[in-house]
């Protein structure tokens, strides 16, 4: 490995800018580091260089931990936004900068010298001044700069930021070649996507300080594991879906088409589906279309952009038989969403469509994400409880940062206790509910109408500042990562595991207790990219966990449950009093998870257990 | 370049008109003055006022004095500068105020305050007086009230320019494995040369005319701590009026030819800068 970062961590003020960041860069290999500005890529970089310290973690350069070592000392090739090239210094004096302070001889300084130039097509420019060059070839003098004392490393922040869309093509394809013919690991810095995948041999892409995914380019945009990452690479339609054993469903029927599925319970369940705008067919008539029908649409907007035209069509939820399609965005209207639809000239001609025109909307391909949590549906006995909960800030603020929808459920059978009676459909999504009235009641009911996810809050609590990570058995474990993993991804909070052993436990068994932790700890890091500290305790697990809640404001639960006695009985202490606390309930039954697995198993889907983003990482060590 | 040719600025004929104007009224024409002064007086009364020893030694006092004082002031100067731009300590805001202070104060004022505290009973004298250094009264207290009058030349020039150094380009030659001391010579140093130059220049420009504060620390001794300014006032106390006119046109002729080649030297410094490409 080139370069190894593990856990680092920077913070401005208190706040992390680089949130826990592990990523190991092969020799040779050019690595991208994509995401909006302000999402701590350039600050990760500078800490790679040496330029900004870090407060926690560890960086490794060629097997040498560096973490304490300056920049001087780290000796990486830098290359800055702005060139930074010294300008009261001739091209040849900027290059030779480094070789001077190496005290190296001047006839092998001008050899040197002579032959980056040529490496970045500047020949003859020695005697020149920055000021006289253009913006590119100012950059390409920056990266011969860089390159002088044959670093091992090099790092670009940004380096065609400042250039217009031509010359950054060119100093684009330069990069690439003078990458090839040196063999050197590079990590590039950019927030423009298709600079990333015209570069990258492996793309990392980082938000809020956190990377979230890293991949080969092709991989990330055909199957990436995260909201963002689907939004951020490229277009992507996100819709809600539900997942069935016959396959994903938007409707009533199965859509028969090219799924990327890891189903991971038999249960059906709400998804969140990815359609590329390329992957949907528009067709005059059902009957007419080569792929999967979906639902009807009209066209909004047409726009000709050269090679593609693209469209918006509002999705006719009438028209459609039974399919009551929703656009996971909160912000556009649940009821009927707008699908972003590119099509090539070929398309073009072969069913040329105009505005308000009614078409019919098939799909090639569905990427299901990864992800448990799809939407939130407020669930109440009254419309006034429901209405204060979808109002709940935290909820609100929530839904918001996922960009997912609440959906509203009156249920009067949540206010009568000892009723049987079912609810109206099933439940769909993460069922929220009020910490008011009989919740472990509540909770049992939700579950046996459907809900995976239960969300409780107290009327008055704001987002968690820790997060409590907690199950009852293996059964439920990979699941509550999962949702534990997907809650943080959106939540600035620190992420603790409780073991719990039985207080009469002797001696003997707190190794064991201990191993578990760690477990625990490695699977949460290696299958879903949670880094979560590690506590045990001994008690009624229900009394334990309850009393640390209690004891510190801003605190919330995530507790996986495999059976509904364990409500009543073993967390009994946490479903009995009104809490100040926010709890998560997920739950899984030993029976849904065995069927998947076999269901899995008759498919030959061995790299099942392995999330997505792991199974990238291995065939990038591999290579 | 023809004056009528259309210029796309508007307004050069009235600018140029105005600084014509000023220029002259206000530097040309009581120049000129001084120079048809002096020029009453025969080839023979004019040199034997010049070369009078006392006042070739004033020349030495007063030129040599305000080159160290301006010296003193470009080293000095240029670390108050850094520490102002490049650090943020408790108080700077008011040590930056601070350094206005001597273009404020009268110039006489500072000079009394300077004998006070440099008087062998003053505050700091007491303490030089054994170790046998006399500031009030000798050349030395000359260079320090010139030093004190020229200091916020040098650092108001240098400050912007300091604030202007990139700090990517000392992140640049850091990975590049410079070291600080380095850095500073060949990439700080060399950006802020101009400005630093302009502030000593400014600062010894300044000094050659101090009159004020210079006469009280002076003690004003003929040959040894005698100003050529002061032998100019003398003059005028003596009504020899073409003698002071004389004394003061030798002043304008060193100060303008030491101006010029410091001038000269910078717009060659800069010429290098922009245009040594060929």
């Amino acid at each position: 490995m080139s370069i190894v970062l593990d856990q680092v961590t920077k913070r401005y003020q208190g706040a992390p800018v680089v949130n826990d960041v592990s990523l190991e860069v092969a020799e040779g290999e050019f690595f991208v580091l994509l995401g909006p500005s302000g999402s701590g890529k350039s600050t990760l970089l500078r800490a790679i260089a040496g330029l900004t310290s870090v407060d926690h973690g560890r960086i490794h350069l060629h097997g040498q931990d560096v973490t304490h070592l300056s920049a001087r000392q780290r000796g990486v090739g830098f290359v800055f936004q702005n060139y930074a090239l010294f300008k009261h210094m001739t091209v040849g004096e900027n290059i030779e900068f480094a070789l001077r302070v190496r005290r190296m001889k001047a006839a092998e300084r001008v050899k040197r010298r002579k032959e980056l130039l040529r490496l970045v097509a500047l020949e003859g420019m020695d005697d020149r001044l920055p000021t006289q060059l253009s913006g590119g070839q100012q950059q390409r003098v920056a990266v011969a700069r860089a390159l002088a004392h044959k670093p091992q490393v090099l790092l670009l922040d940004e380096p065609f930021g400042a250039l217009d869309a031509k010359i950054r093509e060119e100093l684009r394809r330069t990069i690439r070649q003078v990458q090839r013919e040196l063999k050197i690991t590079t990590v590039l810095v950019t927030h423009d996507q298709e600079e990333a995948f015209a570069l990258a041999d492996r793309i990392g892409v980082m938000n809020l300080g956190r990377l979230l995914e890293t991949g080969k380019p092709e991989e990330l945009y055909a199957s990436p594991a995260t909201r963002f990452v689907a939004t951020f690479l490229g277009a992507a339609n996100l819709l809600l879906a539900r997942q069935t054993a016959q396959g994903i469903c938007f409707g009533r029927m199965p859509v028969r088409t090219q799924v990327s599925e890891r189903a991971e319970t038999t249960r059906e369940h709400e998804v969140v589906a990815v359609l590329r705008p390329e992957e949907i067919e528009l067709a005059p008539t059902r009957d007419a279309l080569r792929t999967s029908f979906i639902a009807n649409g009209v066209v909004e907007e047409v726009v000709f952009t050269g090679a593609l035209e693209r469209l918006r069509v509002r999705i006719d939820n009438d028209s459609a038989e039974e399919a009551r399609l929703a656009a996971v965005s909160s912000d556009s209207q649940p009821a009927n969403a707008v699908l972003e639809v590119t099509r090539t000239q070929h398309e073009q001609r072969a069913f040329p469509v105009t505005l308000q025109q009614t078409v019919a909307i098939g799909v090639r391909r569905i990427h299901v994400l990864p992800t448990p949590l799809s939407s939130y549906t407020a669930c109440g006995p009254t419309s006034e409880a429901v209405q204060r909960l979808v109002r709940h800030p935290f909820l609100t603020e929530l839904a918001a940062r996922m960009k997912t929808r609440i959906a509203v459920r009156t249920e009067a059978a949540l206010g009568q206790l000892d009723t049987d009676k079912p609810a109206s459909e099933p439940i769909t999504g993460v069922a929220v509910i009020s910490s008011s009235g009989n919740v472990a009641r509540q909770v049992e009911w939700l579950l046996r109408n459907g809900a995976g996810e239960i969300m409780v809050l107290p009327a008055h609590v704001a987002a968690p500042r820790r997060v409590l990570i907690h199950w009852a058995d293996d059964v439920v474990r990979r699941s509550t990562l999962a949702v534990a993993a997907s809650l943080l991804r959106h939540v600035p909070a620190e992420a603790v595991y409780l073991g719990i052993l039985p207080s009469h436990s002797d001696e003997s068994q707190k190794p064991i207790g201990v191993r578990s932790l760690l477990d625990a700890r490695s699977e949460a890091q290696a299958v879903h990219g949670l880094e979560m500290r590690t506590e045990l305790h001994f008690g009624a697990a229900g009394e334990e966990l309850h009393r640390q809640l209690s004891e510190a404001p801003d605190q919330m639960l995530i507790l996986g449950i495999s059976n509904m006695q364990q409500i009543h009985e073993e967390f009994g202490a946490l479903f009995a009093a009104p809490a100040s606390y926010s709890m998560m309930v997920v739950y899984r039954s030993a029976k849904e998870i065995d069927q998947a697995a076999r269901a899995d198993h008759a498919r030959g889907d061995h790299v099942r257990d392995e999330a997505p983003v792991k199974a990238r990482e291995r065939a990038a060590i591999g290579r | 370049m023809s004056v009528r040719t259309p210029s796309i600025l508007p307004g050069f004929g009235i600018t140029l008109g105005y600084t014509t104007f000023f220029l002259s009224a206000i530097v040309l024409i009581p120049l000129a003055a001084l120079v048809a002064k002096a020029g009453t007086m025969g080839w023979r009364e004019f040199l034997d006022v010049l070369l009078d020893p006392r006042a070739v030694a004033s020349y030495r006092l007063s030129f040599g004095a305000s080159l160290l004082a301006a010296t003193l002031n470009g080293v000095f100067g240029f670390i108050i500068a850094w520490t102002l731009v490049r650090y943020d300590f408790p108080g700077r805001k008011l040590i930056d105020a601070l350094i206005d202070m001597p273009f404020a104060l009268p110039t006489a004022v500072s000079g009394i305050a300077l004998t006070a505290v440099f008087a062998e009973n003053g505050w700091i004298g007491q303490y030089l007086a054994p170790l046998g250094i006399k500031v009030a009264y000798t050349w030395i207290g000359i260079v320090v009230a010139l030093t004190l009058i020229g200091l916020p030349f040098v650092v108001r020039s240098v400050q912007p320019a300091l604030l202007e150094v990139q700090r990517d380009l000392e992140d640049a030659a850091e990975t590049l494995g410079a070291g600080r001391f380095y850095i500073f010579r060949r990439i700080i140093f060399p950006t802020v040369m101009p400005a630093l130059l302009t502030g000593f220049t400014m600062a010894f420009a300044r000094a050659i005319g101090e009159y004020g504060s210079v006469i009280f620390i002076a003690g004003n001794l003929p040959m040894k701590t005698e100003i050529t300014p002061l032998l100019i006032v003398i003059k005028l106390e003596q009504f020899d009026y073409t003698g002071a006119a004389a004394l003061g046109f030798i002043m304008l002729v060193i100060s303008f030819i030491m101006l010029l080649s410091i001038n000269l030297l910078q717009a060659w410094g800069r010429r290098r800068l922009v245009a040594a490409g060929r």
